[in-house]
């Protein structure tokens, strides 16, 4: 029981406390380009969990499988990112013949999620916090993209009524996206605390 | 070609990173770091030295081998030319900066996706002659730093009163605690990015 | 045959670039990696010494022991005459927002404390950072080695085992006394099982 409430722990505190978006500031590419619509924002977090969960898993075992156990940790960035690159390209491959539905929907997306931080992020992440168990990483992995798929979402609805805002010209866009996001960033700053 | 209009193109690859197309605040590249290390001056800008040191080198070796590239092969390549020289960066940081290197974490390995490196790799490098490439990647990195260090620059001033860890705040300033933390990154990037649209607006 | 030969006539530049790359990484790492670990164990030394003053070397006493579901080492500082006259250690508990990672010092007996040096924390700035700050890390100083408790008024002045805790940061000071109360105990245990001390 205590086991499993450590997990659960794990898992809300990696997608409201430490929510790579809003604290770490990991994928805000993505997280500006196409929060503007809330199903297209829906359909990049969905890609994002699925290949974060994915990537975060497989970097964990190569790296405690065969990068620590002979003592290559040096090339632990390269075989991460080549990791991220391969799976990315796995995924798009399978969708595209298996889904083409799915494809259609968020297909545009994949080949962006290569250079989304959020993923290597994580994968760093996993290392940084020393996870040392196989499930709490998995666990981990698939908290960080349904982190990532909240703050988005989130963000793309607003930005949906900030439409009908007056804003100022200059401020338009981008720099009133940063400054919600500042402002969203606060009120993520309620749940630290929750845990420990 | 002459040489003189050589000159002029040569000065203008180099300006247009510092103004024209800075890749954080025109091209709203490499938000993650510009966010991320800027709580104070220094982080900010030893991270603009390893972004320097990795665009350099990865336009260097892309340029070199421009005419050998496969075009399904090409991202791969670039990746692979991204991380090792992210690498020998985060190892030459740890070793010369330890203290650094404690402060900036997984951002240093996180150069690696920076879309500005792999955007330039492909936009310039793998187009153009050695040199050309070479200042292209100074004028890029120094756009870079430029617009992290304005971000770093207010955070510090208004979050400690201090620039580069000396005072300059009388001694009646309050502390604004807010500006080091992630609100005040949002905050400081979006005006920022604001002014310059004001600007620009203006002068068109 | 056809198919490693189709195989090397695409890839050969980017097989030939992955050898290149991998020696130049092997050479980067075996140059900088003795300097990096002379860095880590400097920078631990510096807090430990800012701890226990009149220590001038410090070595490992208990290597990888395990408290609290963590790895740490405890290590013996001695001064000019080789006398030990301090133990110090690396503490991990979990902070308001992260993991928080102190460096915990006490007297060569085992009987006060000296104090505590932030290793690593996260805590929001404003609040919960102020562990850093000398007025509540000196209430740890010469504090005695047992259990502390946590209080919201008292002397701060006052070397007891009544810690005041940070005003608007009650769990990052709790955080820091239960590093304290779990860690203390242990290594007295471990040092008494040892034959360190008495």
């Amino acid at each position: 029981m205590d086991y499993i409430g450590g997990l659960i722990a794990a898992f809300i505190s990696v997608v409201l406390i430490n929510n790579l978006v809003l604290t770490k500031f990991l994928g805000i590419c993505p997280y500006l380009g196409v929060s503007g619509r809330l199903d297209m924002a829906f359909g990049m977090g969905m890609a994002v969990t699925f290949v974060v969960t994915l990537a975060g898993t497989v970097t964990w075992l190569i790296d405690h499988l065969i990068l620590m156990e002979y003592g290559l940790e040096v090339t632990r960035y390269v075989c991460f990112i080549l990791v991220i690159a391969g799976a990315v390209q796995l995924v798009e491959m399978y969708v595209r013949k298996f889904f083409p539905s799915l494809y259609e929907s968020f297909g545009i997306f994949l080949p962006l999620i290569t250079t989304n931080c959020a993923i290597l992020g994580l994968c760093l992440f996993l290392n940084l916090w020393d996870i040392q168990n196989f499930v709490k990483a998995v666990v981990l992995s698939f908290g960080a993209g349904i982190g990532f798929t909240v703050a988005i979402c989130i963000m793309a609805a607003i930005r949906e009524n900030l439409e009908m805002a007056d804003v100022p010209k200059s401020i338009k866009g981008a720099p009133i996206t940063l400054i919600t996001a500042g402002i969203m960033t606060l009120a993520f700053l309620g749940f630290a605390g929750m845990i420990k | 070609m002459s040489s003189n209009t050589n000159t002029i193109s040569l000065g203008s690859t180099f300006s247009r990173g510092i103004w024209k197309e800075n890749p954080v605040l025109r091209l709203l590249l490499g938000m993650c770091p510009t966010l991320a290390v800027t709580g104070a001056l220094k982080p900010a800008i030893t991270m603009s030295i390893c972004v320097m040191f990795v665009l350099t080198c990865s336009n260097i070796v892309v340029s070199l081998m421009r005419n050998l590239l496969k075009p399904h092969l090409r991202i791969m390549m670039f990746t692979l030319t991204i991380a090792t020289f992210v690498t020998i960066a985060d190892l030459a940081v740890k070793a010369f900066a330890y203290e650094m290197s404690q402060t900036l974490g997984p951002y240093i390995p996180l150069i690696i996706v920076n879309c500005i490196i792999i955007g330039r790799a492909e936009a310039c490098a793998s187009k153009n002659n050695l040199v050309v490439s070479i200042v292209d990647a100074i004028g890029m990195s120094v756009g870079f730093a430029l617009a992290l260090c304005a971000v770093a620059a207010a955070r510090e001033l208004l979050a400690a009163g201090t620039l580069m860890d000396f005072s300059v705040m009388p001694d009646k300033f309050v502390p604004w605690a807010a500006m080091s933390m992630p609100v005040g990154a949002f905050v400081v990037l979006g005006l920022l990015l604001g002014f310059i649209n004001a600007i620009t607006n203006k002068s068109s | 045959m056809q198919i490693v030969k189709f195989f090397i006539q695409k890839s050969w530049l980017l097989l030939i670039a992955a050898f290149c790359f991998g020696v130049l990484l092997a050479v980067t790492n075996a140059v900088l990696s003795p300097m990096i670990e002379k860095n880590r164990i400097e920078a631990l030394n510096q807090k430990m010494r800012h701890l226990i003053s009149d220590a001038n070397t410090f070595e490992p006493a208990v290597e990888g022991v395990v408290i609290a579901d963590a790895k740490t080492t405890i290590y013996k500082g001695l001064n000019d005459a080789n006398e030990p006259v301090g133990f110090a250690f690396v503490g991990i508990g979990s902070g308001f927002a992260d993991k928080i990672q102190l460096v915990i010092a006490m007297d060569a007996k085992c009987q006060k404390l000296k104090g505590f040096q932030v290793l690593m924390s996260n805590e929001t700035p404003g609040f919960g950072d102020k562990i850093k700050e000398k007025w509540f890390q000196g209430q740890f100083n010469d504090a005695p080695a047992d259990k502390l408790q946590l209080s919201k008024s008292g002397n701060i002045e006052e070397k007891d085992d009544t810690i005041v805790s940070i005003t608007g940061a009650t769990i990052s000071s709790d955080a820091v006394v239960s590093v304290f109360n779990t860690y203390i105990k242990e290594v007295k245990n471990i040092l008494k099982k040892e034959g360190i001390i008495q």
